[in-house]
């Protein structure tokens, strides 16, 4: 975990997949280290614009359920559903 | 009838309801536990005269103080509430789910180990040997599937095994890794047999090397000054927790070793994967997936520029009714030049802000943008920013607001500045509508040419951007890694992905609508002059400052229409649309350029009145321009600096015209 850690710190962005190989070991492995990681605060998840916050977060907005159209600064809905996740070093 | 208590510890999603409910039916009651807001759960069943209280603990990663949820669990076990603790792992994922045994292994309190779920590892091709498990941990382990009401007969078997033979774990191999971390020997001898009721000394060694708090604030609490001392001064860095995680890591492979058979999950890229995460090769295929992307977008705008061409006619048609029934020129003016002529401005633009939204939430949906953000995650790095700094950027292809909202997720302050200067930088939805089609308009079949110089362009101007603002905003050692986890790839949900996309086009052509009539009336009548053009004020203004904006390339009306996209990127249309081809100048103009009593076709006066180096200073000039206002006052709200909401809006200003002049320079050489 300790060498995750180095790399993770090198600032270069890597997959689930490259880290496994990097590190000799399976994706399995990668993401049970970082469930661990996470857990216990050294790395954390990017939370997303859009993730629980995607709308009626700036202040002219008066939340957009209904009308999305209101507000311009929310991202709309159903936007970048599908990006992956990303976690960084806290 | 003897009375004995079960106690149901798993991680979340191991199948641990599953089993309570199937246990207990409805002889169960749920409650909260003392002053907390975790969900207590209990309940019993009774099965060979002996009646079982089962409480399902609340689910939790595992035995550390991290959480309300484990803290009860922790105390419950070591308070000796429960005559045996059913320790519940996924048989489909061991290695991950035997971490809560590995955190349990020091606990004094009886257990055994269910392997839940082994169905689901059947169907994964792996096949378990229970057997040499139990024997490597001393424990009775039997393989469980919750769901199946004939495996229960099994359960009750093993659990009364458990209970006669109060087993305990083998921790043997476990503290042999232990011992080799530093201050692990040291700590331990410290601390007594019986100096927290329940748990052994070791178990407590490794939280306290862990640092949890619950732990070390007991230690110190309970154990003489001198002792407490000596702990402090023997325990290393931060990095407790993660060489302990290491050691129960490693025990856990040690203990899967052997007994799990059959396939094992190989790192495997796709094809298309080992290409877009290529080191060098990943960047030129993205580039490429990003212009072939921007020139399938014109396939589906195309009709539908066409079919703004109905517009033309109508306008034509129009103007000739309303002549003939009398109306005045102003309002046939105001009719076909202002609201005719915008519409159909505005129709043509919603072909491209269709055609990219199509093509993009495409690529989003099946999984390739995610691969795009993970390469320009990387570069990132070379501009000093964080990799989340890519989502951001990505968003502003929509709306720079959304950019600019979207680089809260950066912390470091610089580094958000930095971001959202950039960002201003990406063409949002609005310039990805008037770009395209001013494009069409004057370079017809050359326009994809043109959006992809224009590509290129904005990753130059990102690129001087970030050196000249970088190097005051942020620091290379404020820069950390990342990990993505990519998305698999899927075939698309068409019909989500078509509402998605009907959406966006409806919502983007309402506020299109809006500010291209406003705009264009606004400037149609402030160049309506009293039937001699040379009489309005905006022509005087205009041909004063013409000598100054000839040299960027712009005529004055092109001048005026980059003032107007600094409010919005559609103000430009309105602009264009009311002084070159509504009032009486545009007209006036028009016939004296063109010799035509009036075109009906927008795009004829257009390439008429304005050349071709002209056109593209001025496409380069909006590109770059500031977003728009409310961009701006976004801007502001998330950086709180009127210094650098200034600096940046100036340096756009200044760079859109830098480019413009360089574009129209470039473009006299070459037509």
């Amino acid at each position: 975990m300790q060498k995750l850690l180095e790399l993770l710190k090198d600032g270069n962005s890597r997959t689930l997949e490259i880290l496994a190989d990097e590190l000799g070991t399976t994706t399995d492995d990668v993401t049970r280290q970082m469930e661990y990681l996470e857990r216990i605060g050294v790395i954390r998840r990017v939370l997303q614009p859009f993730e629980n916050k995607g709308c009626g977060t700036c202040s002219s907005c008066s939340g957009c359920s209904k009308n999305a159209a209101a507000c311009k600064g929310c991202i709309p809905q159903n936007a970048a559903l599908n990006m992956g996740e990303m976690w960084e070093v806290v | 009838m003897s009375v004995a208590t079960i106690a149901l510890l798993g991680q979340p999603n191991s199948g641990k309801s599953t089993m309570f409910n199937a246990l207990t039916g409805l002889h169960q009651h749920v409650g909260n536990w003392p002053g907390k807001t975790v969900e207590k759960k209990e309940g019993s069943f009774a099965y060979k005269g002996t009646t079982y209280d089962v409480a399902d603990l609340p689910g939790s990663y595992s035995m550390s103080a991290n959480s309300d949820e484990e803290v009860i669990t922790r105390d419950f076990i070591a308070s000796g509430n429960a005559d045996v603790v059913c320790i519940l792992a996924d048989s489909s994922q061991l290695e991950r789910s035997l971490f809560m045994l590995a955190d349990y292994a020091g606990i004094d309190a009886p257990c055994f180990l269910v392997l839940n779920m082994e169905d689901v590892a059947r169907e994964q091709g792996k096949t378990i040997n229970a057997a040499a498990l139990e024997k490597k941990l001393s424990i009775p382990v039997m393989l469980f599937s919750a769901t199946d009401k004939k495996a229960y007969d099994k359960f009750y078997q093993t659990l009364e095994r458990a209970l006669k033979n109060k087993s305990h774990i083998d921790v043997s191999a476990l503290e042999e890794e232990y011992e080799k971390l530093e201050g692990y020997n040291e700590i331990k001898e410290q601390l007594n047999d019986g100096v927290m009721e329940g748990y052994t000394p070791m178990w407590l060694t490794v939280k306290y090397l862990e640092n949890d708090k619950v732990v070390s604030a007991k230690l110190k609490s309970e154990l003489p000054a001198d002792k407490v001392a000596v702990l402090e001064s023997l325990k290393g860095d931060n990095n407790g927790a993660i060489a302990t995680g290491e050691c129960k890591f490693k025990w856990i492979d040690e203990l899967v070793d052997g007994v799990v058979k059959g396939k094992k999950q190989s790192v495997k890229l796709g094809r298309l994967d080992r290409i877009y995460t290529h080191r060098f090769w990943g960047k030129p295929a993205v580039v490429l997936t990003v212009v072939l992307g921007l020139l399938a977008s014109f396939i589906p705008a195309l009709p539908i520029m066409a079919v703004a061409s109905v517009f033309d006619i109508l306008k034509s048609y129009l103007n000739g009714v309303l002549e003939a029934a009398g109306c005045s020129p102003f309002l046939i003016g105001l009719v076909c030049d202002v609201l005719i002529q915008s519409m159909s401005y505005v129709v043509k633009m919603l072909g491209f802000v269709f055609g990219v939204t199509l093509v993009f939430g495409l690529l989003e949906e099946v999984g390739v943008m995610a691969r795009i953000s993970y390469v320009f995650d990387n570069t990132m790095g070379k501009l000093g920013l964080q990799g989340k700094s890519v989502m951001p950027f990505l968003v502003s292809f929509g709306c720079t607001m959304g950019g600019a909202a979207g680089a809260r997720v950066i912390d470091n302050w610089g580094q958000k500045v930095l971001t959202i200067a950039l960002a201003w930088a990406v063409p949002c939805g609005a310039a990805w509508a008037t770009i395209p089609m001013l494009s069409t308009i004057f370079f017809g079949a050359g326009a994809p040419v043109v959006i992809v110089v224009v590509l290129l362009a904005m990753i130059l101007h990102m690129w001087i951007t970030a050196k000249i603002f970088g190097a005051k905003l942020v620091n290379k050692e404020d820069r950390c890694g990342m990990i993505m986890e990519l998305p698999p790839y899927h075939k698309p949900k068409w019909k989500a992905l078509f509402r998605y996309v009907f959406g966006r086009t409806k919502d983007t052509f309402f506020r299109v609508v809006k500010v291209v009539l406003l705009v264009c009336l606004i400037f149609w009548l402030l160049s309506y002059g009293s039937g001699v053009n040379d009489t309005s004020i905006l022509y005087k203004v205009g041909t004063a400052i013409e000598p100054v904006t000839k040299f960027v390339g712009l005529p004055w009306q092109l001048f005026i229409a980059f003032i107007a996209a600094s409010v919005g990127k559609e103000g430009a249309i309105g602009v264009i649309s009311a002084l070159y081809t509504g009032g009486s100048y545009g007209e006036g103009f028009a016939q004296a350029m063109s010799g035509a009593a009036r075109a009906a076709n927008l795009g004829d006066i257009l390439l008429a009145n304005v050349s071709r180096p002209e056109a593209l200073a001025f496409i380069f000039a909006i590109t770059f321009n500031m977003p728009c206002v409310v961009a701006l006052a976004a801007t502001y709200q998330e950086i709180h600096s009127v210094k650098w909401t200034a600096k940046i809006a100036i340096y756009y200003t200044v760079v859109s015209l830098l480019f413009a002049c360089i574009a129209y320079h470039i473009g006299l050489l070459i037509w």
